[in-house]
């Protein structure tokens, strides 16, 4: 699908740090994390610095008193996309968030309260953060978006789905600009899913997969003179069930795009992106200034369109980003440089 | 909207019944499905009722697979096979005759109940041989189930927009084709009950141990349910050049968020006023030529108030063109397919003239009495109807079917 959405704002926050220097520049720490089901045993992960300023400024906000991690991350990725935004803006701002696990330490605290102490323990604090669409709204409240909103739901292509709906809302003139994010929690179960995915194992002898957490947004709007980067194409939808039909589903969605076209170096360690690397790296333009932040889904789909942007900014015209699926389906976009 | 959109099929699992027509018909005698729950133990809950459906077969799908499918896909996959074949999009086998068909979807919890599965595994420190309750919990996996079993392809889109999420994913749909992104695309909601979300509603005191009563001045809460429902939509131009005749227009979609409180409405309903007014401005009507709403309805202290009242700011105080009624009295809330299976019911009322009975009423809001469907008023030739959700997160929608004139 062709489009033409001008980014005109992005926000970060991730493991290497907060803002777009630490997403290009920073190195993540890693730290270990227990199993639930095996506490004594440890996986190395990456994890957002909850203490930092510019998270721990929202802790103080009423409305996020209660909210989950991913509210943060949220909140402050959204912040920093809007930036520059007047109120006036605001108000006709749209709001898009693609999750995976949404907000996965709250699910389990709440459903373990119930496993562990019975069903009168339920705690009605908890549960209604436990609802995927309780960030989104925390976030609109909170940063005066006035504009529709929605959660959506699905592997890393989600964040296909949330740029195509900001598109169809802007195209239809709901909303003037779209704020599009994805964001991910870090929560031990995670561990325990991945290992039985088979997914807890070295990548290439040398790395390894690392689970991680964070957000990372853009904001968009239909293209005006003067706006320099646009995502001018993207597929979904290719869908597969096995290994095999994975790399028949991605050589289908990337020969939609211009063979010739470069393409941004997909930095997640996992099967897909092996085959991603067998069918585009003589493509491949080298993201390998920035460091590995872990497997955090849509916000991993968002991190890697982020640096691709970058890059437009720096030497390329125009890059695809393959945004893999793990789960589910295979997609791409294509993002050009205009002046 | 840009360019018209048409309802061509539809299908539904419900409380009341395996297909859309077994539903419809118990709906309009005025049955409901309130039942005792027995899919989980609930003896640590203050209610122990919810509407409950019962699963149909799925006869293309092998007895040894059956186990490995959610009871959300037991009760998608049927209700999209309705929808589908009602659309005549179904070859002799099953299967979609578009191999290449967008999906958007809805949940607010997808294959939870294996997620439980998984937490309470690991809780109990089983670390392996976990991979099916952990893939298969996950919402995309439901809308593979549905692309397998029906043979399809294509772009989908999940939308966890809480207990409007029904509403949003055919309002999307709508868009999709309006704009010239789809021609036809299969779109509802699905939901199957599960016990982190009973408990949930249960601690928040929003469940009644009493009989569920919405628009009544002695409700006490809500009666949960499950179930799913499909609509396929299409350009006119689509379903024309496949000799499909419309049922209906889908003609207006409004949606917007309240964001006065993460679980309450704004005491005056005036975020659910702005999108209403959104959709018949969309559908090009008064608010007048509405003349049933299926209304959200849920029965609790706090939605029914504020829903009441953006009632009355929309029609200006002047509810006699109206009929309303909630038909979670019957079927329970079905959270994620709520605005889907509440759609099909706004759109049957348009198209076969009768209107779902207001049940459970013992003393109504008076400033809504006059407009709730009873025995007596409980057929209409309509020309619009409208179906209205709320969700937690603030999350409202509302959907204009009008009749389709060639």
């Amino acid at each position: 699908m062709k489009t033409d959405l001008a980014v005109i704002g992005q926000g970060v926050v991730c493991p290497a740090g907060i803002g777009m220097a630490a997403l290009l520049h920073a190195q993540p720490s890693e730290t270990i994390s227990p199993f639930v089901s095996r506490p004594d045993r440890h996986w190395p992960t990456f994890r957002v610095n909850l203490n930092d300023p510019s998270l721990q400024r929202w802790q103080k906000q009423p409305r996020l008193r209660r909210a989950s991690p991913i509210g943060y991350f949220l909140v402050e990725a959204a912040e920093q996309a809007l930036m520059g935004s007047s109120a006036a803006h605001r108000a006709q701002t749209g709001l898009i968030v693609a999750f995976s696990t949404g907000c996965l330490g709250y699910s389990r605290r709440f459903f373990e309260s119930i496993v562990a102490e019975g069903q009168k323990s339920a705690s009605p604090m908890l549960f209604p953060e436990t609802v995927f669409n309780s960030p989104v709204s925390h976030v609109a409240s909170v940063l005066n978006l006035e504009g529709s909103a929605y959660a959506l739901v699905g592997d890393e292509a989600a964040w296909i789905g949330a740029l195509k709906t900001a598109w169809l809302w802007l195209e239809q003139e709901q909303v003037e600009q779209v704020l599009v994010l994805g964001a991910e929690e870090f929560e031990s179960a995670s561990l325990d899913a991945y290992y039985n995915a088979g997914w807890l194992k070295h990548h290439d002898d040398k790395s390894v997969f690392i689970p991680s957490e964070g957000a990372a947004g853009v904001l968009v709007r239909r293209t005006q003179p003067g706006d320099a980067n646009i995502i001018s194409q993207m597929e979904d939808g290719f869908i597969y069930r096995s290994k095999t039909e994975a790399r028949s589903a991605a050589q289908r969605c990337f020969q939609q795009f211009d063979s010739s076209m470069p393409c941004a170096e997909n930095s997640q360690r996992h099967w897909l992106g092996d085959v991603e690397r067998k069918l585009l790296q003589a493509r491949y333009r080298k993201l390998d200034k920035h460091a590995y932040l872990g497997e955090a889904t849509t916000a991993s789909a968002a991190w890697n369109t982020l640096r691709a942007l970058a890059l437009l900014d720096q030497s390329e015209t125009r890059l695809l980003i393959p945004i893999s699926g793990k789960t589910h389906q295979i997609a791409a976009l294509q993002v050009e440089k205009i002046y | 909207m840009r360019r018209p959109v048409v309802v061509t099929g539809m299908g539904a699992v419900t409380p009341l019944g395996e297909t859309l027509p077994q539903s419809w018909k118990a709906l309009i005698a005025g049955q409901d499905a309130e039942t005792s729950l027995e899919l989980f133990d609930t003896s640590g809950c203050r209610c122990h009722r919810a509407a409950v459906a019962s699963l149909p077969p799925l006869p293309h799908v092998k007895p040894k697979a059956l186990s490995r499918i959610s009871r959300a896909s037991r009760l998608a996959i049927p209700a999209a096979r309705e929808a589908l074949a009602s659309a005549q999009l179904l070859d002799s086998e099953g299967q979609s005759l578009l191999p290449v068909l967008p999906l958007s979807v809805s949940t607010t919890a997808g294959g939870m109940a294996f997620g439980e599965d998984f937490f309470r595994n690991i809780l109990a420190h089983k670390r392996s041989r976990l991979l099916g309750p952990v893939a298969r919990y996950l919402p995309e996996q439901q809308v593979l189930d549905l692309q397998k079993a029906l043979g399809f392809e294509g772009p989908s889109i999940i939308i966890a927009n809480a207990c409007a999420s029904g509403a949003n994913s055919i309002g999307h749909a709508a868009a999709m084709i309006s704009s010239g992104m789809a021609d036809c695309v299969l779109t509802g909601g699905f939901e199957a009950l599960t016990e982190l979300v009973f408990v949930g509603f249960d601690c928040l005191h929003a469940t009644t141990t009493d009989r569920c009563r919405p628009f009544d001045l002695k409700r006490s809460g809500l009666l949960l349910g499950e179930g799913a429902a499909f609509l396929v939509l299409e350009s006119p131009e689509h379903a024309g050049k496949r000799g499909v005749q419309p049922l209906c227009r889908l003609s207006g979609y409004g949606h917007g968020t309240d964001y006065f409180h993460l679980t309450q409405p704004q005491s005056q309903g005036e975020a659910l006023v702005k999108v209403m007014r959104s959709a018949t401005d969309a559908a090009n009507i008064a608010p007048q030529e509405i003349g049933y709403i299926n209304a959200h309805g849920t029965a609790t202290p706090v939605n029914d108030g504020p829903e009441t009242l953006a009632y009355r700011t929309f029609y200006n105080d002047d509810l006699s063109h109206v009929r309303i009624s909630s038909t979670k009295a019957a079927i329970g809330h079905t959270l994620g397919a709520a605005g889907s299976i509440e759609a099909l019911f706004a759109l049957m009322a348009l198209t076969t003239g009768k209107l779902p009975p207001q049940l459970n009423l013992q003393e109504p809001i008076p400033e809504i009495a006059s407009a709730l469907v009873t025995e007596k008023n409980a057929s209409a030739s309509l020309s619009h109807a409208m179906s209205v959700n709320l969700g937690f997160g603030g999350s409202n929608a509302a959907l204009v079917f009008s009749r389709y004139e060639n």
